[in-house]
């Protein structure tokens, strides 16, 4: 049966990632960005401060680590990582239980971000030898994974006065220390994905699966490496987040399910495959990273919050939707 | 495609999930006993039921219509908390019901204006609906709600929603109702086969003068009503909202419906009545579970293996592969 | 007919491993007593799922029938679990509900099959009331903790920060809106622009950036006293301190207990309220279910000012915890101690 290609701005000239559009994308969000820092700053200068970026990169860190991992699914044509609240806290929960089994932290860290790659590895199994949809099959994961992370723990937490803690508790330059390894995931692939075979294919294979294989391309292949690759992401996700945080459940991970996937979106990168800069999501996480702060500092309440950030990407989707098909005429 | 509505409920899609319905049937029988398709027993799943088949078999449209409307779960909580509030402010029961399908249907048609209008794609689109609907519901639950709940018991909405026919909820034979007739618009309408047609190949069916736009307008409205009506049903059900009304209740619809055969990855596939049927298996599941008093942290782990065994299986029966 | 068996088998198989991880033990004998127990199924909470084990364990100690299902935090699911109950004729419900909107429907629903019920913490008419004075508690809490404003900072902290929780509905009013009272006994003075607020969800990582965006948004306080939900929501303020490099005069005191043992306990939670919510069973027992069982079903009390049986709040500082033993401990021995025996009777070191 034919799959057919339900998205009618898709054209052979998406296939690679051309510097052709990027533009316009950066351009809006990086004035988004710029227009709440100075509105919410007119309105309250003590927004332009250090406890602000502090706030902001915090929030970043973690939005977008686990943003990479969804973004190369999200180009490479499977659409979405639905299991990412799995991968994160199983990663969390294997730092933290090996640094209480007194592990090196560096080891640890390893372990743990392995750990999601395993699991990103067990949803390229299913799809690849189930030939189901990612979606679902995320879906199922997903479900499955919190299940049994609750039958695991109810409750854990790195240990306070470890060097893990006062790492992920600490700045470098002004910045958080979690926030660097964000920004230094996010530059390497968002290098390499052009550049080298693997991410070629990925994004080869997310323009058109069809395409691709007439290229000689292997699906089962890429799709092995990227959701390995986008498992190892949220793996480190989870380790930022095990050493900057408080106790977490099994749960603590699903509320970032959808910032992640608005942010991914607000990038330019299109669930469909084939399209996306991964530099991008630097703005978008941070812009949407953002939203949040600047709205406390307004005085509105967080039940607000939803509903303008929700706005904001209607809107945001909306327009790119309007500048694609006007694009394509 | 053949249209062959008679044949396609034994070879389509809906084939795998009455099959699957059978097995968990068996099951059921075994493991429970009789009781498992007692009045009794099928009156507590079809209570529970009434509004994700609602909700499913609406949501159904946009699915084949190409567009999936993720604001499904945070459209019943909005509808809810205003029908609720409207009740507590002294409406009476049926103009509070139009008041609230009214905005419900303008939500719906913010989502077809993004992506009908402007061309947004549209599960980022009505991810954002989700998120914003989920806010104004936490402002009306806040403001017109003593301690984070909306207190909206109507002793009238309650007696109705629990009225039975033939020992069934009365609510349950309507809602099935509602999806059989769904059913049947899809299967063997011209409404349908535009429905399909602008689902599964924009680009013929605009060649075959099927006004896609139109359609997909139509389906969005179509999924944001039901998900009002199903909000209005929550209130009398449960005579109270809270902030969490209708919470993620747009996953537990999708992996049934995909269980019954839809495509949330493409237009064109599935109908109501594996739908429905989709949602009976995953609750007759449950069901079993819930009877033989497994412990309840097992269940979602079942639930995830039987979606992933019963998309497997349709694939190997011919369906929805993906490669 | 190949393809039949193969599908029926497959689809068979993820329910029949369900069912055998289940089926070890469940008798069927029609005269035993059964106690239905409904836990809240939210993942947020250690003691949550605690909750059903105890009840389990004090129904198997009296040969009775135990019959456990999780209202998952969702008003549908508890409604549907109410019907069942009644279904599979259980002689008594506990219900603990983290959405209470839904009593008034559970009480009708169980009120005319005529099933007494046990409700936690929530009360409802038509319901026995088992659990502690939430108000009370949330007084108790704040009172302590200004005793300590008062004496470190003479009442005068640049911030009081609440950590709500408000899908938890009346209980968030009780605890959060008690400890802000209670503070206000103590320190009565304290001005109005000092008193802020975020939603925590009453998790410590949920909470968190929230609670980050808050202290930014006041960023000359340093003094800061926190009150909450619960131990987690109070956390959430507390780690949004450190990572802001503001945690040196951060001090917060929770309710429920749930992260003040053990050896990785904050050192800015500086005390909190124990509810010991993993033990509530015992009371359930031993003043309402055993009396239904021997047939001397005790007047419904359903309110909880004058409740069927009154779990007491049990406040202990840091240090005080110290020697309170984790919950897992805790549970293991409640089981050992002799019937009746509470969990405030056998841990509160303040009593």
């Amino acid at each position: 049966m034919a799959d057919i290609d339900t998205s009618s701005t898709s054209s052979p000239g998406r296939l690679s990632l051309s510097n052709f559009g990027v533009w316009g994308t950066i351009l809006p969000l990086a004035s988004a960005w710029l227009v709440l820092i100075a509105v919410t700053g007119a309105v309250r200068s003590d927004f332009l401060a250090h406890q602000t970026v502090l706030a902001v990169a915090f929030t970043m860190a973690v939005v977008g680590t686990l943003a990479v991992g969804q973004a190369l699914v999200a180009i490479s044509g499977s659409m979405v990582d639905l299991s990412q609240p799995t991968s994160l806290i199983l990663s969390a929960l294997v730092a933290v239980r090996l640094l209480e089994l007194e592990f090196a932290v560096t080891l640890a860290v390893a372990i743990a971000v392995l750990s999601g790659a395993a699991w990103g590895f067990l949803n390229a199994l299913i799809i690849v030898y189930g030939k189901i949809n990612p979606v679902i099959v995320t879906l199922a994961t997903n479900f499955i994974g919190l299940a049994a992370l609750f039958l695991v723990f109810q409750i854990a937490e790195s240990p306070i006065n470890s060097s893990f803690r006062a790492f992920g508790l600490g700045s470098t330059l002004g910045i958080p220390n979690i926030w660097w390894p964000m920004v230094a995931l996010i530059a390497v692939v968002g290098f390499f994905l052009p550049r080298t075979r693997y991410g070629r294919r990925a994004i080869a294979v997310g323009g058109s699966r069809f395409a691709a294989q007439a290229r000689g391309i292997s699906l089962p292949k890429t799709r092995f490496a990227i959701f390995t690759a986008a498992g190892a992401a949220a793996g480190l996700a989870g380790v930022l987040f095990a050493c900057s945080s408080g106790p977490f459940t099994p749960s603590g991970g699903v509320v970032y399910l959808l910032p992640v996937i608005a942010a991914v979106i607000l990038a330019g990168v299109t669930l469909s495959g084939g399209r996306g800069n991964l530099w991008i999501l630097l703005l978008s996480v941070g812009f949407l990273s953002t939203v949040p702060t600047s709205l406390v500092f307004l005085g509105l309440s967080s039940d607000w919050q939803a509903i303008i950030q929700g706005l904001i990407l209607v809107v945001a989707v909306a327009i790119d939707g309007y500048e694609a098909r006007r694009g394509t005429r | 495609m053949a249209h062959r509505p008679a044949r396609d409920l034994l070879t389509g899609p809906v084939a795998s999930i009455t099959l699957a319905l059978v097995v968990v049937i068996t099951v059921g029988l075994f493991s429970v006993g009789p009781r498992f398709l007692s009045a009794s027993n099928i009156s507590i799943i079809g209570q529970f039921l009434a509004i994700p088949i609602l909700v499913g078999t609406c949501a159904g449209f946009a699915l084949l219509a190409g567009v999936v409307d993720l604001s499904i779960g945070s459209m019943v909580g909005v509808s809810a908390a205003i029908f609720g509030t409207l009740l507590i402010n002294g409406w009476d029961v049926l103009p509070a019901a139009a008041a609230t399908l009214v905005v419900c249907l303008a939500f719906g048609g913010l989502n077809a204006i993004a992506i009908v209008g402007f061309g947004a794609d549209a599960i980022a689109a009505t991810l954002g609906m989700l998120t914003a609907l989920r806010g104004i519901t936490y402002v009306v639950v806040e403001h017109w709600g003593v301690s984070g709940s909306l207190m909206a018991f109507h002793p009238g909405l309650f007696t109705f929603m629990n009225l039975s026919l033939w020992s069934l909820p009365l609510i349950f034979i309507l809602v099935l109702l509602v999806a059989a007739v769904a059913t049947l618009v899809v299967i063997k309408t011209r409404i349908g086969r535009h429905l399909k047609a602008a689902g599964g190949d924009e680009r013929a069916a605009s060649r075959a003068g099927i006004s896609v736009p139109r359609v997909r307008t139509t389906a969005l409205l179509i999924s944001a009503f039901g998900a009002g009506l199903a909000g209005i049903i929550f209130v009398g059900q449960i005579g109270a909202v809270s902030r969490l009304t209708g919470f993620g209740l747009e996953f537990q619809v999708y992996a049934a419906l995909m269980i019954g055969g839809y495509s949330i990855l493409r237009g064109g596939v599935g109908n109501p009545a594996g739908g429905a049927l989709g949602f009976l298996v995953i609750a007759g599941a449950t069901n079993i579970l819930d009877l033989n008093a497994i412990n309840p942290y097992y269940v979602n782990i079942v639930i995830g293996l039987l979606l992933l065994a019963a998309v497997w299986l349709d694939r190997l029966r011919g369906g929805d592969s993906y490669e | 007919m190949n393809h039949l068996s193969l599908r029926a088998l497959a689809l068979s198989a993820p329910l029949a491993l369900g069912i055998a991880i289940a089926s070890t033990g469940s008798g069927m004998a029609q005269d035993t007593f059964k106690v239905g127990m409904a836990v809240g199924g939210m993942e947020c909470c250690e003691w949550m799922k605690s909750q059903g084990d105890v009840a389990r364990a004090l129904a198997a100690q009296r040969g009775w029938d135990y019959y456990e299902l999780s209202n998952k935090g969702d008003a549908p699911t508890a409604l549907k679990n109410a019907g069942l109950f009644i279904q599979e004729d259980v002689d008594v419900v506990i219900q603990f509900n983290g959405q209470p909107s839904v009593n008034p429907a559970l009480a009708q629903r169980f009120g005319s099959a005529g099933v007494p019920v046990i409700t936690y913490d929530i009360a409802e008419e038509g319901m026995y009331f088992v659990g502690i004075d939430n108000l009370a508690a949330g007084l108790a809490g704040g009172e302590a903790l200004g005793q300590i404003v008062k004496e470190k900072w003479n009442c005068e902290p640049d911030l009081v920060i609440s950590a709500e929780g408000a899908g938890a509905g009346i209980v968030n009013t009780w605890r959060t809106g008690g400890m802000r009272d209670g503070l206000k006994r103590v320190c009565p003075d304290i001005p109005e622009e000092k008193w802020v607020s975020f939603e925590s969800v009453g998790q410590a990582t949920v909470g968190l950036p929230a609670a980050r965006d808050l202290l930014a948004a006041h960023p000359n306080a340093k003094r800061m006293a926190v009150v909450g939900l619960n131990d987690g929501g109070v956390l959430a303020a507390i780690n949004a301190a450190e990572q802001l490099g503001r945690a040196d005069e951060i001090i917060g005191w929770g309710q429920d207990g749930a992260f003040i043992t053990g050896p990785n306990v904050n050192p800015h939670l500086a005390g909190s309220v124990f509810y010991f919510l993993e033990g509530y069973a015992v009371y359930a027992f031993r003043d309402v279910i055993d009396h239904i069982a021997s047939g001397n079903p005790p007047p419904v009390k359903h309110d909880a000012g004058d409740p069927a049986s009154r779990v007491q709040p049990c406040p202990v500082s840091a240090e005080q915890a110290q020697n309170v033993p984790g919950l897992q401990e805790r549970v293991a021995m409640l089981l050992e101690a002799p019937a009746g025996t509470t969990a405030y009777d056998l841990f509160c070191p303040n009593k």
